[in-house]
């Protein structure tokens, strides 16, 4: 029959311990491939191309800390669309709620200019977490009292939450518009926050390779011990070998950052507050969604919501719960914006960079788990400001979105190809019964190969 | 009084919102169909850049030349759809992401950015453009005339593409059996409709009209390009089927409604009343709410909801 | 029944494997064109798959197919539709938002003049009058979400009177109907077959291969053990082809009088369905401690509901529930776990489990909020492993590992994965629903003799149940449903099939 309608589906009976490791780097290839064949059919040298991006995005002069600006704020959103996804809770609505965080903590830095840098910068979390929380909670609740679908209410209210955005610096006389100011008089912009209210900075190298190399070796600890356990309990091969290729994993990162640590940096790199706050929240999500009572009864619901009732979990309150930790999430990111950076409410450039709709790209590459987020929040990061940083001077404008885009689609695709194969030709399936030891991943939950 | 406030919204009700109607009836189809394609900006914006590349690079008399360039925007925006449709149906992955990708791939970030700034085609005025026509010499007619008859061909289409799209849906075998498979797939696939095809060819249908919708832009609305120009009217488009309540009659209504809302804020404001343009640019989204939440359940759902399957991928169910 | 001798259907040496599984071991079929024949057998028998491969859905690894002596080979359901054979599934194929005559026509355009257009009144018309010639009776404009389960399924086989299809297959037809309503169903069966129509009967009920069938071919384990006329043989010869031994309807033993304590009461209860019409009314029920109550009833008449309102996951528009002397709040699914209740739902595999995540984490879903598994809102992730292990080792539970995750799990070890859970606490009242469907001989015994086990050591039960024997072999009283309503509670040892039966149609002792 024709083409496509002849391929289908099916279940591979064992996933491969390679697997996990295989899709994002296959994911990675192809999109570079795919992008590639699109710059060089349309008459651009696509290795030059790649070079430059890789130069700017990642070893330049300054390139390590233009990427922590980025990734900031996407470790927030990354991890606002994980935590929600997770529990099958689409929730795109990010920028929208990372708009009004930024709104509610510039509110709070203007009035509490001068109270101390401590107070100002938990008012300004504080006041853009609630708004988050509230901006989030409307979708929220339609969706658990009234059934209405998370996924276009809160898409709807990123626009709205944009144009209120707008409203307040361009259209009105609103707190938050510079008025005074000579400069303000003539363009529309917000009123600059005071000094004492800019989240601190931190430039060094030495402490975030202290951290790495913590971090590696209680990695490589745990999981040695799992795979140990493992050993002794006699569990499958399957995830011995697992075990042990991540404790070998472990024990790599920790060599590697050791050799980090070793090396001067030419160059000193600028640790914003937020990135800080970024991973200790990536940490208590992690936490929060493994060990947790609450995050075992989301893991239920997101699962099955009948057998969460049948088991005595309050499923609404758990689906509104995690759509405002969602929505605080990424809320935080937009206070951070204004923390860490901009020290203004800007309209405009907040509205330019769709770190929301982005949000949801990391958490996908990252397959949803918040431990993971961080990491691919940096190596985005890296990629989104050489686009900037190289716009204009001949280089291919809109080829970052292509590589993005791309990344995206083949993650998901290699999701897919991971549990299953694809074969052509029709004729009745045999839909397979599994008996993979492989334990469920919650890329598999939220993509719907569980 | 003849461009009276009322006249000037109207007529631009009937401009700003055909190109919301085109993408609207697309994404109709491929919601009708079962797959919720998100990737309508995308769509847009890549049949809004090769339509004016066409125009531009294209020798000829107006007429052929902007017909291809519709054809090639429509092409152009269905291989784009064809990329979600293989993720979605073939490899049944998730929708939402999917489309999130496609409108990063394709959209105002991306490939759309890229071939306007490899074509040079920026800050150029369009060679050629839908332009509006003097239908039957009733354009000077008080009222109605600068509305309903001073519009351009592609306005004129749409409300033929909207009669056949109802027609198809509510009419015919083939627009039964595409509801059958949005409603209720496994129903479907036991009277032997292929599922599979009929999603494929509804999310082609669907890209190649958002293309058509994109190009509006670009040959008709401002003969132009720019960079990410559709704005957010994927967005709307993809809100416009839900407050239609996916049938295509009341798209055409939400259409013009949007459209007018879009112009309504500066029309006022350049008439002296200060109401902040926001207020109106929100109500789309605002209303869209509204409408979801009532028909989120009970009678209203069944009668007016989304289709059942909608979002679903179809496996058929064995052993 | 053909003179011709060349049947409408044959298959022959039919083999179909699925991984670890042969589910069909050289099938042999022969289906004579106008008469109504039986595919007698067990649960797992292989009767499914067998319709399965009939109707294109499998592709058989060994075997052929002829049709009127013609081989014929199909490679997806619509080949076998297009060769006359509609299969009638046992969860209804229709549109719930399609009227009825939508529903017919769909997929099918007779005649080239009308493949494009559809003209509602036409197509009802047309429907009205298939209905009417075969005793269908059905409101053609209706939605199909409105119409009763009764009239879906009339529904269901107007679809293949309307495209004349020569072979009707259907799966356990009667599963949902009335008494008065199957034989409606058979009437309407019979009329079809004396149009030389043919008709498929995948059953394992007994009485009705006799009341409807010419022909029985029995399956068991896979293998097809004969086919018998049905004129010529005895209920009691079937059922022992059937199940390849002396059927024994083997009574519980009760031991002793049952406790004076009632851990389970239900007073006045009414609740609504998932459509918001009632349906519960006034149910009263007692269960005491030691003993086993049984709820019979055709499906659809409210036990299902029952076991919800119980549970809590359904809340109650009338009356109180009390378990273990506690009274529980309407609508609220935590109380009556906390009060001591355990419940093995109908749905073993979405309710009584979460699919995706693994069997250690499905049997904390009743304790994950008390010590042990839980300290300070914080999950016991190790405590919660070595009770899955214990647990696994102990119940017999076939798995690889405590990760694995439940979705993986047969039947069998599915429901053995809830009963270890819900009998973890040692509840004082215990609602289970349909427990042995589904499953095959060995772990339908085990499961019997579990129930029984719960009820010596003290517990008392409420068992809802479709199988009569299942009823009579295990508990002390039977309360019968008809239409929400508790209509005839009986003294198990001194009530039979005959006395149940009248009381489940309706007709009220």
């Amino acid at each position: 029959m024709r083409a496509p309608f002849g391929l289908r589906l099916e279940r591979r009976l064992v996933t491969p311990a390679w697997l996990p490791f295989a899709v994002p780097v296959g994911s990675i290839v192809a999109a570079l491939v795919i992008t590639g064949a699109i710059l060089a059919v349309t008459g651009v040298d696509p290795f030059p191309a790649y070079r430059r991006l890789f130069d700017r995005g990642y070893v330049g002069d300054g390139a390590l800390s233009s990427m922590l600006v980025t990734a900031t704020p996407l470790i927030f959103t990354g991890l606002a669309a994980a935590a929600a996804f997770r529990m099958r809770i689409f929730n795109i609505g990010a920028e929208g709620q990372l708009y009004v965080g930024a709104i509610a903590a510039a509110w709070a830095g203007l009035a509490l200019g001068d109270s101390g840098t401590a107070v100002a910068i938990a008012a300004m979390a504080v006041a853009g977490i609630a708004a988050g929380v509230l901006w989030a909670g409307i979708p929220g609740l339609l969706r658990a009292y009234t059934g209405t679908s998370e996924l276009i209410t809160s898409l709807m209210l990123n626009y709205i939450g944009g144009l209120l955005l707008t409203y307040l610096i361009f259209d009105s006389r609103s707190y938050w518009r510079d008025t005074t100011s000579p400069n303000g008089r003539i363009f529309p912009t917000g009123k600059t926050l005071s000094d004492a209210t800019n989240w601190p900075t931190f430039t060094t190298l030495l402490a975030p390779a202290i951290v790495l190399v913590v971090v590696a070796l209680a990695l490589a600890i745990s999981l040695g011990r799992r795979a140990w356990i493992a050993r002794r309990s006699g569990a499958g091969a399957d995830r011995r070998r697992r075990s042990r290729i991540a404790a070998i994993l472990g024990l790599v990162v920790f060599v590697l950052s050791v050799v980090l640590m070793n090396l001067t940096p030419a160059q000193s790199v600028v640790f914003p507050f937020g990135f800080w706050i970024g991973l200790a929240a990536a940490l208590a999500v992690w936490v929060l969604y493994r060990d947790t009572r609450f995050g075992y009864e989301v893991r239920v619901v997101g699962d099955s919501p009948a057998a969460a009732r049948y088991a005595g979990m309050r499923t609404k309150r758990k689906i509104v719960a995690v759509m405002c930790l969602s929505g605080g999430l990424a809320a935080l990111g937009g206070a951070s914006q204004v923390g860490d950076f901009s020290h203004v409410l800007d309209a405009r450039g907040l509205q330019q960079v769709a770190l929301g709709y982005t949000g949801i790209v990391v958490a996908a590459l990252a397959r949803f788990n918040p431990i993971a987020v961080p990491v691919v929040a940096l190596v985005l990061g890296g990629l989104i400001n050489a686009g900037y940083a190289l716009q204009g001077a001949d280089f291919p404008s809109g080829m970052v979105g292509i590589l993005e885009g791309a990344l995206l689609l083949c993650t998901l695709a290699g999701e897919v190809l991971g549990h299953y194969r694809l074969r052509a030709g029709r004729g009745a399936t045999d839909e397979t019964a599994a008996e993979a030891t492989a334990e469920v991943s919650a890329a598999d939950v939220v993509l719907g190969q569980a | 009084m003849n461009h009276s406030i009322i006249v000037v919204t109207a007529a631009s009700a009937l401009f700003y919102g055909t190109p919301l109607l085109y993408a609207a009836l697309g994404e109709l189809l491929a919601e009708r169909s079962g797959v919720l394609n998100l990737g309508v900006e995308g769509m847009m914006l890549v049949g809004a850049v090769t339509g004016f590349w066409t125009v531009q690079k294209m020798p000829g008399p107006g007429t052929p030349v902007l017909l291809v360039a519709l054809l090639v925007a429509a092409l152009a925006a269905a291989a784009m759809a064809l990329i979600h449709a293989f993720l979605v149906i073939t490899l049944r992955a998730n929708q939402t992401v999917s489309g999130l990708a496609l409108t990063i791939f394709a959209g105002a970030t991306g490939l759309s950015t890229y071939l306007g700034s490899q074509g040079k085609l920026g800050g150029q005025p369009a060679h050629h453009a839908f332009r509006a026509l003097d239908v039957f010499g009733l354009a000077d007619v008080p009222i109605l005339g600068p509305i309903l008859f001073h519009q351009n061909a592609l306005v004129y289409a749409s409300w033929v593409l909207v009669a056949i799209v109802s027609w198809y849906l509510f009419r015919t075998r083939p627009g039964l059996e595409l509801r059958a498979v949005g409603e209720s797939p496994d129903a479907a696939d036991a009277v032997g409709i292929n599922v599979t095809r009929a999603r494929y060819v509804h999310t082609l249908l669907g890209g190649a009209l958002a293309g058509i919708g994109g190009a509006f832009f670009s040959l008709a609305l401002s003969p132009s390009w720019l960079a990410g120009m559709t704005a957010g009217a994927g967005w709307i488009a993809i809100a416009l089927v839900i407050f239609a309540f996916w049938r295509p009659a009341l798209t055409l209504v939400g259409a013009y409604f949007f459209g007018a809302l879009s112009s309504l804020g500066f029309n006022l404001q350049s008439r002296g009343v200060h109401l902040p343009p926001e207020l109106f640019a929100a109500l789309p989204y605002a209303l869209t709410i509204v409408v979801l939440v009532a028909v989120s359940t009970g009678w209203t759902k069944r009668r007016l909801g989304a289709p059942a399957a909608l979002g679903i991928p179809y496996v058929r169910e064995e052993r | 029944m053909s003179a011709e001798g060349t049947p409408a259907l044959a298959l022959r040496g039919i083999v179909k494997r699925f991984p670890g599984v042969l589910a069909n071991d050289r099938v042999d079929l022969e289906v004579d064109p106008g008469e109504v024949h039986a595919l007698l057998g067990e649960n797992g028998a292989g009767k499914s798959t067998i319709a399965n491969v009939i109707t294109g859905l499998y592709r058989p690894d060994a075997g052929e197919m002829r049709m009127h002596g013609r081989r014929v080979e199909f490679h997806s359901p619509r080949d076998a539709l297009e060769a006359g054979i509609f299969m009638v599934h046992q969860h209804f194929r229709l549109v719930p938002a399609f009227t009825a005559a939508e529903n017919v026509v769909l997929g099918f355009a007779p005649g080239r003049e009308r493949r494009v257009r559809l003209d509602r009144g036409a197509i009802e018309r047309e429907v009205a009058e298939v209905a009417e010639r075969y005793g269908l009776g059905v409101d053609p404009g209706a939605r199909a979400w409105q119409l009763s389960v009764g009239e879906q399924q009339r529904v269901e086989i107007l679809k293949a009177l309307y495209r004349d299809a020569r072979v009707l297959i259907l799966d356990e037809p009667t599963a949902v109907l009335t008494p008065q309503e199957s034989d409606g169903l058979f009437a309407a069966l019979r009329r079809m077959t004396g149009e030389g129509k043919t008709v498929i009967f995948v059953t394992h009920k007994l009485n009705e291969v006799m009341a409807v069938a010419d022909r029985a071919t029995v399956l068991r384990a896979g293998r097809s053990l004969g086919t018998v006329r049905t004129a010529d043989t005895s209920p009691a010869e079937l059922a022992q082809l059937m199940v390849g031994r002396e059927v024994l309807f083997e009574r519980r033993e009760r031991e002793g009088p049952v406790g004076d304590d009632i851990v389970l009461a239900l007073d006045g209860v009414g609740a609504e369905g998932d459509r918001g019409v009632p349906a519960l009314h006034d149910v009263s029920l007692t269960v005491r401690a030691g003993e086993i109550v049984g709820v019979a009833g055709v499906a659809g008449n409210g036990q299902r509901e029952l076991a919800e309102v119980i549970a809590g996951t359904r809340p109650r528009t009338a009356g109180t529930v009390a378990v273990g002397g506690r009274e529980l709040p309407s609508g609220d699914s935590r109380a009556p776990i906390t009060a001591g209740l355990g419940h093995v739902p109908e749905d073993r595999m979405h309710t009584g489990l979460a699919p995706s995540l693994s069997i250690a984490e499905n049997l904390a879903l009743r304790s994950y909020r008390r010590p042990p598994m839980e300290r300070a809102s914080f999950l016991r992730r190790s405590r919660i492993r070595e009770h899955a292990e214990e647990v696994i080792a102990q119940s017999d539970i076939r798995a690889p590992g405590p990760n694995t995750p439940a979705r993986l799990l047969s039947g069998g070890n599915a429901q053995k994965v809830i009963l270890a859970r819900e009998l973890a606490g040692s509840p004082t009242a215990l609602v289970v629903a349909a427990p042995t469907r589904g499953l095959d001989v060995g772990a339908t015994e085990s499961v019997r003799a579990l129930l029984a086990t719960v009820a010596r050591e003290g517990a008392g039960v409420l068992l809802i149940s479709e199988d009569l024997d299942e009823l009579l072999m295990l508990a002390d009283r039977i309360a019968v449903m008809y239409a929400g309503r508790i209509v005839g509670e009986l003294d198990a040892n001194a009530t039979d099939k005959g006395q149940l039966g009248l009381l489940m149609a309706g007709a009220v002792a």
